[in-house]
């Protein structure tokens, strides 16, 4: 036998120990490979999806404002020299119905087949691509069908369409790739000439793209700019991404927090594991020192240990990983809140996955192989182990190693993400890890208070359950640690969504005075359309909201800009618009009066705007108004980009811009008209319209929905490294109940029940789990208290608001495990010969 | 006096891998309401074993064991435990301490353990404690005494069932010579001032020498019955004549 042989019969020993904490370690590595794969893949799918939008397309035209551009402007895009070929898109939100009562909001986009052929490919699925011959015929995302049950050859009728328009029927299912990709799939993919003329408003080539001769972008360019009459952008492939790309930051962010929370948990495990085997082979250490083993030597055999666990670990944790993102994945593609095909297990991301695994594990084994080499050959002769480890000697430590954690989750960072800064994330992980540490030092006096009930409930078995969490107090603070950060992820993400949730409904009741609104789809005369919308029967009031991109002109530099008409008198009235700069009152009125603009929040910071500032207005190639600022709003209506438009009176944005043509319409309720008779009456109109309803309501609650389902993947997320706490549990009382045995066999002497032991074990655990879930409903408030405030006040005006439905979850949760984790090791107490261990003891 | 404790033909088998050895083989003994009996051997005769069995803890092989008119030997685990929680109480060689309970708490235990209020207790704990003389260290963490401190209290534990029979298992092993014949001195004390039943395993014979009358084991079976009578000398030279006669 070799000295290192001990190493592996010290993990021998304890088979079902050292099967727990391969599987902690195994969970975490899990965790992370599966966020690194998540993350390649979501940044895979947007430059895919970017590239496979334009095709061989270099250079996007899009129309500047929502007119589009004319027939002729296409042409003249065709014919501009260096241009191979060109594809017009013709594009408008619109609700397909299949019967009354089944309607899907969708983005109808019109396509020329022949130009699409030659500009980029369109994956078809099943059936065959538009052909002009079949002008009804459409084309579906291949999801998007199987969710709702449709396929191909079914009839659907476009809401709104003219009198004769046929319904139209699916003859193809594409990718959820290029075009399938945009607004979560909703998307149908018409003729362009069906599209055009199957409303009565026509619907407009808002981009045309661009196949250029090598070597003649420049000049493409040029004769653009020179000759082009009408108001246009040009973007690139890169501006795609780039757009795309902003939906996703956040998951990445989240994911990335998410990996390392695993792996600290997966590292208190190690320690906890490693630590508990030394402390209990204290004698045999001794004894091998007594027989003139030498510190080092010990160091290697507890450093052996931990490879071991590392190894296995990892590699074990890369596979279920690889496992793990394939599910995580197939949920981020049915959620559709972020953009992800395929799974793209690229050797990188998996082998750094698994060092990250080993590094944090073997970190992790240090301080037991530390404390096994101190151990003194004079252990070996003392009666037993050496009680009262001192918390304060580990702490600084644990804190050294969730530091390395965060640290090593960091080098990773670069590696996988090109966008974004990791400092929020940074700050949440460290708030979550500090706080950990933190319950963990306060868990006596915790303990204390928690146990009480127990007590009540339990009688002596919660007495001697709570008293036992005093026994070895650094183990015991590592258990309750490790399952306190999952714990507290859970709260922390609850209390940030319900926040965010609380903010939505705020935004969306703050912009959408009287609570129900109409969307045409595509903008239309005001005047026009305004007896229909008034007509609505049960309206109290219909005010149009119009809408025009303009520029900003400010300190010679010019930003893009949504420029909105509203009614001010309407707005003032209903309560809409919160300000955080200016009156309320005096704002409305300099509205009113004219030469005033309200510029939403973003604008305002971006800029350094404040009320009384003028700003200079513009439409592109026309001259520009000044407008003085009366005021900052938190919300506006939603513009391409992240500011939200710029808001003047309908008076003005006729008069100064021109802009009579509105797409959005404001609706209120007369009271005493029942809710859902009103809503019929608007969704009948915005039918007849080709539009759309909208309620505030709705709204909100589909904001909440997005949100919800994002949360809830990362909810599983955090419920894995709960998971991981939960073995940390079964580790340390399975020790303890080993430890314990005379102790259990004396208290059975004395009486005590088979049940009660097992009751005093359970006890024990679900007063771990109940501090833990306390310490995570505090830490995890915490971490929503920073992420709310750091955000600003636009993001989280309503404050942070506590789901106290989640916060009891976590709390009961945290016991359930726990207690659910004790079982075992309650067992394994309940089986503890009375005689046996009253006879072998010194 | 009535019997409160017997033991008919007790067998205890235990597996030592292919074969089974005989710890005990056919022992039968009475002990009446107030004895004060010793079971004394050498190491390996089979006493402790004897003692698991009479006080409940662990199952004869065959042979039945009655505790206070209950044959505890045909009880399951549930019932057997709460008749030994009813009917007995243990003093052990390593004293046995909850490290985490007081003194009182410790006394206080069998009380908790029935799931009755241990404050409802409090006027037997506190008369428990000044029994054995640790009235002032009723607060004290057990490794905060003296090993005979904590002996007294592990017996004060064991008496505050007021249990029919009280068991103890070498409770002097640990202890040096002083200490132990305090603890003698309290257990003779109980016995003749309560008329606690007590049965003691040992294998010292000035120990020995505080009980009425003293079994020998030898080999898993009673070798001698020596009756000493009761007395308050506990001079044990005439149990070390008798001892030896016996060869021992």
């Amino acid at each position: 036998m070799r000295l290192g042989d001990v190493a592996w019969r010290g993990l021998a020993a304890r088979p079902l120990r050292t099967a727990l904490t391969v599987l902690g370690v195994a969970l975490g590595v899990a965790v992370l490979a599966a966020t690194l794969i998540a993350s390649q893949a979501t940044t895979e799918t947007v430059r895919r999806a970017a590239q496979e939008l334009y095709g061989s397309a270099e250079l996007r035209v899009r129309a500047f404002d929502a007119e589009g551009f004319t027939p002729r402007s296409v042409t003249m895009l065709r014919q501009i020299p260096g241009v191979l070929n060109a594809a017009a898109v013709s594009e408008k939100r619109g609700q397909v119905a299949v019967e009354p009562d089944r309607v899907f909001p969708m983005l109808l986009l019109g396509l020329d087949p022949a130009d699409e052929e030659l500009i980029r490919p369109h994956r078809v699925a099943s059936g065959t691509f538009l052909d002009p011959g079949q002008p009804e015929g459409v084309l579906l995302t291949e999801r998007w069908a199987r969710d709702n049950g449709f396929g191909i050859g079914d009839e659907l009728l476009l809401n709104g369409r003219r009198q004769g328009v046929p319904p139209v029927r699916v003859v193809g299912l594409v990718a959820d790739t290029g075009f399938g990709a945009l607004a979560s799939g909703s998307v149908m993919v018409l003729n362009r000439p069906f599209l055009a003329n199957a409303f009565e408003i026509p619907v407009p080539v808002r981009y045309v793209d661009l196949q250029l001769a090598p070597g003649r972008g420049d000049e493409v360019q040029a004769a653009i700019d020179a000759g082009f009459t009408e108001p246009f952008v040009i973007e690139t492939v890169a501006d795609a991404e780039l757009q795309l790309d902003r939906a996703q930051a956040g998951f990445a962010g989240l994911a990335f927090l998410f990996s390392i929370v695993a792996l600290a948990v997966g590292a208190f495990l190690v320690a906890n594991t490693l630590g508990m085997t030394v402390a209990e082979r204290t004698r045999e250490i001794g004894l091998l020192r007594a027989a003139g083993t030498t510190s080092r030597q010990v160091l290697g055999i507890v450093l052996r240990q931990g490879a071991f666990l590392a190894l296995a670990g990892s590699v074990a944790g890369v596979l279920l990983g690889m496992l793990v993102a394939v599910a995580l994945i197939a949920f981020l593609q049915s959620t559709r809140a972020v953009l992800v095909t395929g799974v793209p297990f690229h050797p990188g991301a998996l082998l750094l996955a698994a060092l990250l695994g080993i590094a944090v594990t073997l970190a992790a084994a240090a301080l037991p192989a530390l404390a096994a080499a101190r151990v003194s050959p004079l252990d070996a002769l003392r009666p037993s182990r050496q009680p009262g480890r001192r918390l304060g000697d580990r702490l600084p430590w644990m804190a050294a190693l969730v530091g390395g954690a965060v640290l090593l989750g960091l080098l990773a960072y670069p590696l996988d993400r090109g966008r974004g800064s990791p400092a929020g994330v940074l700050l949440g992980a460290g708030i979550l890890l500090a706080g950990t540490l933190l319950a963990a030092v306060l868990l006596q006096p915790t303990s204390v208070v928690v146990g009480r009930p127990f007590e009540w409930l339990f009688g002596a078995e919660g007495l001697l359950g709570r008293a036992n969490l005093g026994r070895d107090r650094v183990r015991t603070a590592l258990t309750v640690g490790a399952l306190t950060i999952g714990l507290a992820a859970v709260v922390a993400l609850g209390s940030v969504s319900a926040s965010a949730r609380a903010t939505a409904d705020r935004w969306v009741t703050s912009i959408l005075p009287g609570g129900y609104g109409v969307r045409l789809g595509v903008a239309d005369e005001v005047d026009a359309i305004r007896p229909t919308i008034e007509g609505i029967t049960g309206a109290r009031l219909a005010t149009p909201i119009v809408e025009t991109p303009a520029v900003v002109i400010r300190g010679g530099a010019a930003h893009e800009a949504l420029l909105a008409g509203i009614d001010p008198t309407v707005f003032q009235d209903e309560g809409a618009l919160i300000f955080t700069q200016g009156r309320r009152s005096a704002a409305f009125e300099a509205l009113r009066r004219g030469g005033a603009v309200l510029v939403p929040e973003p604008v305002a910071v971006r800029d350094g705007l404040s009320v009384g500032e003028g700003i200079e207005v513009a439409l592109p190639g026309e001259p520009s108004h000044r407008l003085e600022v009366a005021g900052v709003v938190a919300y506006s209506l939603p513009s391409r980009g992240a500011d939200g438009a710029l808001l003047v009176s309908l008076a003005e944005a006729r008069e100064l811009f021109g802009v009579t043509r509105g797409e959005l319409w404001a609706v209120a309720r007369q009271p005493g008209v029942p809710e859902n008779t009103f809503r019929s009456a608007v969704m009948e109109t915005a039918l007849g319209l080709g539009g759309q309803a909208l309620t505030a309501a709705d709204l909100a609650d589909e904001l909440g929905r997005t949100l919800g389902r994002l949360v809830g993947l990362f909810d599983v997320l955090a419920l894995l490294a709960v998971l991981i706490g939960g073995l940390g549990v079964v580790n340390t009382l399975a020790m303890g109940v080993g430890e314990r045995a005379r102790e259990i066999a004396i208290l059975r002497s004395h009486g005590m029940t088979v049940g009660q032991v097992q009751a005093m074990v359970v006890a024990e655990a679900a007063i771990i789990g109940a501090v833990g879930g306390l310490a995570a409903v505090g830490i995890g408030l915490l971490v929503a208290w920073t992420t709310v405030t750091l955000a600003g006040p636009r993001e989280f005006a309503a404050g942070l608001a506590l789901p106290w439905g989640v916060l009891a979850a976590v709390v009961l949760l945290g016991i359930g495990v726990a207690s659910v984790a004790g079982i075992y090791p309650a067992r394994a107490a309940a089986r503890t010969s009375i005689t046996e261990n009253l006879r072998h003891f010194e | 006096m009535p019997a409160i404790l017997e033991a008919r033909d007790l067998v205890k088998r235990y597996p030592v891998g292919p074969r089974a050895v005989d710890a005990l083989r056919g022992v039968s003994l009475t002990v009446d309401e107030g004895e004060f009996v010793a079971i004394m051997g050498t190491s390996g005769s089979g006493k402790s074993t004897m003692l698991h069995l009479l006080g409940g803890l662990d199952r004869p092989t065959s042979g039945e064991v009655v505790i206070d008119g209950v044959n505890i030997s045909r009880l399951d685990d549930e019932q057997a435990t709460l008749t030994r929680r009813a009917k007995t109480g243990f003093v052990f060689q390593f004293f046995n301490l909850i490290p985490l309970l007081t003194v009182a708490e410790n006394v206080a235990l069998p009380f908790v353990i029935a799931g009755e209020s241990w404050a409802q207790h409090r006027a037997r704990v506190d008369e428990l404690l000044e029994m054995v003389g640790l009235a002032e260290k009723a607060a004290h963490r057990p490794d905060q005494l003296s090993a005979g401190e904590q002996q007294r209290v592990a017996l004060a534990r064991a008496l505050a069932t007021e249990p029919a029979i009280l068991l103890a298992d070498e409770p002097t092993g640990n202890l040096d010579y002083t200490t132990g014949t305090e603890i003698l001195d309290l257990l003779w004390d109980s016995s003749e001032r309560l008329g606690q039943t007590i049965v003691l395993v040992t294998h010292a014979a000035h120990a020995a020498a505080y009980a009425d009358r003293v079994l020998v084991v030898q080999d898993g079976a009673i070798l001698d019955e020596i009756a000493l009578g009761r007395r308050r000398d506990h001079e044990a030279r005439p149990l070390i004549a008798r001892l030896a006669a016996l060869g021992l």
